[in-house]
């Protein structure tokens, strides 16, 4: 789960505020008004299809992606594939584990 | 007329530098993630699928290059985007990028220019297009929704028959027309609301509506989020240009078709 901030404009205090966004994977899951509270949530029935769909997405993808940064930057790939290769199970684990526990 | 391979092509300018309030941390919401990329990133993907559009002009504001930088590099690899510092007002910093294309203006290397808010993620391809092609025949193009219900009326008063529109961008302007009216405006000192107001002001350049997309969305609300990841998944993440290679087509069908 990521956490963002910005300015958006919230319709309670009908002015601009600061508002927080938490990200399930990269989609999001709900954002709040860091001055009123209050909170705009995608439901769990929604995310949870949402979330598969862009999961397919982002698998499908992949190896273009990784083509793309490969051939930018072929050194640096190389050396950070290892590394990137081991984050991916943890990283999948919390985002599973934050729309389980939601 | 249509650009040639080596004719003048339209300049897109996408204006990342927000409105000029201080609130909170005062973090750009353009700088959001979306469905993977920066908000901002989106719409310069779709108009750079088009062949037509040539140079790219980014305005940001000066705190936001660094985070800017890094988007383009990792979002957008193989896209030359000029990155210039923009000012308080719209106006400001549309002239500080037509400031940055006026030598591809003057000379003649760009006959159209394209001014976009890098908060409308979901401009796709086909609405650039039009704008182009409709700055091109007539000198300005602003694509627009009929919003009937915002029109009020009292009780016992006639429909006017006026149309009331939201107006959104991609704007579109042929380039020379444009820089004059913006040099003259610099010099009297005008700052214009929007685009329009300022050509229209300085010049006789006929502005047309083209039909607006509804789900060209702007991020103002949080909802406007929640939107606008929707309508990319929906559209299977692409709003680009057809790819004009002959098995290209069959590849997209079959993807869409899942």
């Amino acid at each position: 789960m990521s956490v963002e901030s910005a300015d958006l404009s919230c319709e309670h205090c009908e002015t601009t505020t600061e508002h927080e966004l938490h990200y399930a994977g990269r989609l999001l899951e709900s954002v709040r008004c860091t001055v009123c509270g209050h909170r705009v949530v995608l439901s769990h029935q929604a995310l949870l299809p949402a979330y598969l769909h862009d999961l397919e997405h982002r698998v499908a993808s992949k190896p273009q992606r990784m083509l793309r940064r490969a051939a930018a930057n072929p050194v640096g790939f190389t050396l950070t594939l290892p590394f990137a290769v081991v984050r991916q199970g943890p990283k999948f684990a919390r985002e599973l584990w934050s729309l389980v526990r939601r | 007329m249509t650009p040639t391979e080596s004719g003048p092509r339209a300049a897109l300018v996408v204006l990342a530098a927000g409105e000029g309030r201080r609130v909170g941390h005062d973090t750009n919401k353009v700088l959001l993630p979306l469905a993977g990329r920066r908000v901002f990133t989106w719409s310069i993907r779709w108009a750079h699928s088009l062949p037509d559009i040539g140079e790219v002009v980014l305005v940001i504001r000066e705190s936001d290059r660094d985070a800017v930088d890094r988007a383009l590099r990792r979002e957008l690899p193989g896209v030359e985007v000029t990155v210039v510092v923009g000012g308080s007002t719209r106006h400001e910093s549309e002239w500080a990028a037509l400031c940055a294309l006026r030598p591809r203006i003057e000379a003649g290397g760009t006959d159209v220019v394209v001014i976009h808010d890098g908060a409308r993620p979901l401009a796709g391809a086909a609405v650039f297009s039009d704008v182009i092609e409709a700055a091109r025949s007539y000198g300005g193009a602003l694509p627009v929704r009929d919003q009937p219900a915002l029109t009020g009326l009292a009780d016992g008063e006639e429909a006017t028959g006026e149309r009331t529109v939201a107006v959104q961008t991609p704007q579109a302007f042929r380039a020379a027309p444009l820089l004059e009216a913006y040099s003259r405006a610099e010099v009297d000192g005008f700052v214009g609301t929007d685009t329009a107001s300022c050509v229209e002001r300085y010049t006789d350049v006929a502005v047309r509506c083209v039909p607006g997309d509804a789900g060209n969305v702007k991020i103002t609300f949080p909802e406007d989020l929640f939107l606008a990841e929707r309508l990319l998944a929906k559209a299977d993440w692409d709003l680009s240009a057809p790819d004009p290679r002959p098995d290209a087509g069959r590849h997209q069908r079959r993807r869409r078709s899942r």
